[in-house]
């Protein structure tokens, strides 16, 4: 258990701070185990570890989870990296790049100019985004189908929509929908860094002579973290994307990995082995960028927010420019979420959806009148949604408070080995699809040893709670760990020599700063845990169905109206409650918590 | 002068209280609704019937001795969940549509045998009975029934056999589904394999699979279009984008009745019968398996039927009986005896079925 011991931390490195930290001395020191990272530890392995690695060992030794009668052999890697599936991870690899890429360059652009400058609506645009990451791809492809598709919502306005149609449904869409998906984790992640830094750097480059360009070259290395951090986030979330792939992906021809490997165990007997082979990919794909980001950060200290830090001031456009920024703003997000949700819901009031008509539009409540009082009993909408919101209300707090000591931990071992070991984790995590994650569930907690004489989880709700948490943990840490980064320990330091305990002191000193953090990660932990399909679907116990399932069950069988207006029930539903939270948080959180520290709105 | 600190802690508290409050109460109503779960019923059904939880209902309200428990899902991730059990099972009961699945159970020890309750098959349902008993067949559906659009094609038009859908006459007009995403796809592969290469059911399948990829490779060529599940085929038809395509015949009676008119059902010589099937879990303890066979026996009775063809009247209750003396759900279903179905042997055909998917895979839908 190498990676509870820490080695003792460097002179003016942030590892000297208020935790209690590994004393290891070489050579006659001493060495003590940290409980609370054996907690953990413990915690991440049998949350995502131990399920994970069960499925992953069947690449090479099948045999263990009778899936095969090797112990040990080499073919289904060599069966992986043949014919579609080598085009898939192929596919899913570049695709992945060119997203993470012109996200991270989208988004900073965007956060530049929402929190640096006098651009109009700067509380709608972050909004808008804040959307954009609640909406799924799944739901997203709904609507650009239903609003493309032949006899779709554009053909009933009149738009002939056979060109880009065709275009849409290809590599070109996979790009445009897969980076609007990314360019919310992006912004988040560029938004507090550039939040967070107060104006100092600017001002002492344009006081040493710097123009326009070099102050920009100065302040750019700052929000480093940030922007590695963001590109590895985008990068990880693209290659685990399923919902796009079996959409877009499978109707352009254009395999991605996740849809060859779901197309692995979908045969029956599933081919767990070859599965296991691309989901190994998947996660390795994730090392190469933290491994830069994590070269990055040991070179130097990006902790810029202090008691001192004031608020950074705005760029002030002319009119102009001003509204020539807006326009371009808007521009980017009707395309992104405008489009699509304009799709899907319109596409719910549009009588026969996507059949050949000559006649004009008709409009219908009738899918809403079937998701209110569905024609076959227990096929409604109403106890599939109040599942989901339930498990989403304890999921989101569960995933919140383990995902901040995971962050936190993560920023005082920067630059140990012990930090590069949690961050190629959690990055790997990331990148898990969720049938993999599901499967591996099954596969782990149904083991006779574990049920006999431990737990008997399986088939249960408790065991799909701890799936969600463990498929949302390492995004909401990783979402956490920029803001995290630049609060420096001094804060705590300071509260501890004036008397304070140590909860005190982090309660007086880092909450308020993290305060609008925790909401938002828990707003959108909440929010991907109701739209949640891969693992919900495998282990969902009977007769507990999650509103993902059933929407997707509805449009599997081509009531695409009725799928539709479930759907836009809701994300309708997810809204309200994200307002109920936020205006909670506006009314009790003391008014300081929101002056300060980072958010996604001033709230 | 009131204190900021104190107003601040205060509020920090009222927040903390109210956050907890309410998370606790959640926490505890979502758990205690796992509780009923996590005791673990003794009988749990994995189904992907439509009609599946009209007849759980049906059975437990006259059955009070124990409760069945349903766990309904697609065919994929039931298997799935099967498959990932492995050696400790927690179904104790399997039904869906297809015997492939079955016979795959059955090879591997894992079906309980002899369980065909006694009751008077017709001769489709006896076909479909294997010679261990280890799982029986509940209805019947055909898979490659030739579902149309009639305001595009009419009937005088279609094609009278499999060979005359590869004319240019029907270039870019049918379509199908994809056999790796649509449990009824493989079947009818496996059928028109089995039709083209006259195969007996014994010995060796070489030349009718390379019949069968001749035929799809042509199909292809032809301008076939693979759509994943019915949902995705029926709306293309919808879509006057195919004119018609080979898919299951329940889903096309089940869209003539609910939402397009035009759409109609025909038959080319032979469809492949594709029984819905139900088989019990040798691995389970005997007094499972026991409360099982009484769910199995409640299936096929007058009752259990009843259930069946109410459960799902646009879906999956559009299927022909199994039994006789009783009748289909819907007139829309035209006599049993006119439909020309020829059954496969899912032992052979069902080993087959992933080398087949993927070339499936790679040289149609991907090709």
């Amino acid at each position: 258990m190498s990676m509870v011991l820490a080695p003792p931390p460097l002179e003016g490195s942030p590892a000297s701070s208020d935790f209690e930290h590994d004393v290891a001395i070489v050579r006659g020191r001493r060495w003590r185990i940290n409980p609370g990272s054996l907690i953990l530890w413990t915690l991440l392995t049998l949350l995502i570890i131990a399920p994970v690695m069960c499925f992953l060992i069947l690449a090479v030794s099948p045999h263990v989870f009778q899936q095969g009668p090797e112990w040990f052999t080499l073919k289904y890697v060599r069966e992986a990296f043949g014919g579609a599936t080598r085009a898939g991870i192929v596919n899913s690899l570049w695709v992945s790049a060119v997203v993470a890429t012109t996200a991270v360059a989208l988004a900073t652009m965007i956060a530049w100019l929402v929190i640096r400058t006098n651009v109009f609506g700067r509380r709608v645009w972050t909004v808008l985004t804040w959307l954009l990451l609640l909406v799924p791809t799944w739901m997203m492809t709904l609507g650009w189908g239903d609003l493309l598709q032949p006899f779709g919502v554009a053909s009933a306005l009149g738009v002939n929509t056979h060109y880009i149609f065709g275009e849409f449904f290809g590599p070109m869409g996979i790009v445009v929908v897969l980076t609007t998906a990314a360019l919310p984790f992006a912004f988040f992640i560029v938004s507090a860094a550039l939040q967070l830094m107060g104006p100092e750097l600017e001002d002492a480059a344009r006081v040493h002579g710097a123009n326009r360009w070099l102050t920009l070259k100065t302040v750019l290395p700052v929000i480093a973290p940030a922007l590695l951090g963001a590109f590895t986030v985008s990068f990880a979330e693209t290659m685990s994307d399923f919902g796009v792939a079996f959409t877009l992906g499978y109707h352009s021809h254009f395999p991605l990995a996740t849809f060859t490997l779901f197309s692995a165990i979908s045969n029956f007997p599933a081919n767990f082995s070859v599965a296991a082979v691309i989901a190994v990919v998947l996660i390795l794909s994730t090392v190469p960028p933290i491994l830069l980001q994590s070269r990055v950060m040991r070179k130097r200290s990006f902790a810029v927010l202090s008691g001192r830090t004031r608020v950074a001031r705005r760029r002030e456009f002319r009119t102009v420019a001003r509204v020539a920024a807006s326009a371009g703003l808007a521009t980017i997000y009707l395309v992104a979420l405008g489009v699509p949700v304009f799709g899907a819901v319109a596409g719910s009031f549009v009588r026969d959806l996507g059949i050949y008509s000559t006649g004009p539009i008709k409009l219908t409540l009738a899918y809403y009148r079937q998701v209110l009082h569905p024609d076959i009993v227990g096929q409604g909408l109403g106890a599939p949604l109040l599942l989901s919101n339930q498990m989403g209300l304890i999921v989101a707090t569960l995933t919140g408070v383990v995902a901040l000591v995971l962050a936190r931990r993560l920023v005082v071992n920067a630059g140990g080995w012990s930090q590069r070991v949690t961050d190629i984790f959690l990055m790997g995590s990331i990148a898990v699809p969720g049938v993999v994650l599901g499967v591996g569930y099954i596969f782990f907690y149904n083991q006779p040893f574990i049920t006999n004489h431990f737990i008997n989880l399986y088939k249960t709700l408790p065991l799909l709670i701890l799936a969600l948490v463990a498929s949302s943990l390492p995004g909401q840490t990783r979402f956490m760990a920029g803001p995290v980064s630049q609060i420096q320990p001094s804060l705590v330091e300071a509260a501890r020599v004036h008397g304070a305990s140590r909860l005190r002191a982090w309660r007086t000193t880092n909450l308020p700063l993290v305060s609008r953090v925790l909401l938002w990660g828990w707003l959108v932990t909440f929010t991907k845990v109701i739209a949640e399909l891969a693992v919900a679907q495998i282990l969902y116990p009977p007769s507990q169905e999650p509103v993902s399932v059933t929407i997707q069950a509805y449009l599997a069988n081509n009531l695409l109206g009725d799928g539709t207006a479930m759907t836009v029930v809701t994300l309708a539903e997810m809204l309200a409650v994200i307002g109920v939270a936020l205006l909670t948080y506006r009314l009790l959180a003391p008014k300081g918590w929101r002056r300060i520290g980072w958010s996604g709105i001033q709230s | 002068m009131t204190n900021p600190l104190s107003v601040q802690s205060t509020r920090f508290r009222k927040f903390v209280v109210v956050a907890a409050a309410a998370l606790s109460a959640v926490g505890v109503v979502t758990l205690s609704k796992g509780a009923g779960a996590t005791s673990h019923p003794t009988l749990v059904v994995y189904s992907a019937q439509g009609y599946d939880k009209a007849t759980v209902a049906a059975f437990n309200a006259t059955h009070p001795g124990f409760t069945v428990t349903l766990n309904d899902n697609s065919t994929g991730p039931l298997l799935q969940q099967i498959q990932a059990e492995g050696n400790h099972p927690t179904w104790g009961v399997l039904w869906v549509d297809g015997a492939t699945a079955f016979a795959q159970l059955d090879h591997e020890g894992l079906l309980a045998k002899h369980i065909v309750p006694k009751v008077s098959f017709n001769a489709v349902g006896k076909a479909n009975i294997p010679t261990d008993g280890s799982y029986v067949p509940t209805g019947l559906t055909a898979t490659g029934a030739l579902v149309y659009d009639s305001s595009q094609i009419k009937k005088a038009q279609l094609p009278k056999s499999w060979a005359q859908l590869t004319s240019s006459k029907f270039k870019g007009m049918l379509g199908m589904n994809d056999p790796t995403q649509s449990g009824p796809t493989y079947p009818m592969i496996a059928g028109i394999m089995n039709y083209l290469g006259h195969y007996k059911g014994h010995g060796s399948t070489a030349a009718s699979v390379a019949a069968g990829k001749s035929y799809l490779s042509k199909l292809k060529a032809n301008g076939l279009v693979i759509n994943s599940t019915n949902g995705p085929t029926i709306a293309a038809i919808q879509a006057h984008t195919i004119a018609m395509a080979i898919i299951q015949s329940s889903a096309g009676y089940g869209t003539e009745l609910s939402q397009s008119p035009s759409l109609r059902v025909a038959y080319l010589k032979p469809v492949t019968a594709l029984p819905g099937v139900i088989g019990i879990d040798a691995k389970m303890p005997a007094a499972v398996r026991n409360e099982a066979q009484k769910f199995v026996n409640y299936v096929l009775s007058s009752a259990g039927q009843h259930a069946m063809k109410t459960g799902d009247p646009q879906g999956d209750s559009l299927f022909w009986p199994v039994l006789n003396g009783i009748k289909a759900a819907n007139k829309i279903l035209p006599p049993l005896s006119s439909v020309p179905m020829q059954t496969v042997n899912p032992a052979v055909w069902g080993a087959l079925e992933t080398p087949i998917n993927n070339w499936f895979t790679a040289n149609i839908n991907n090709g």
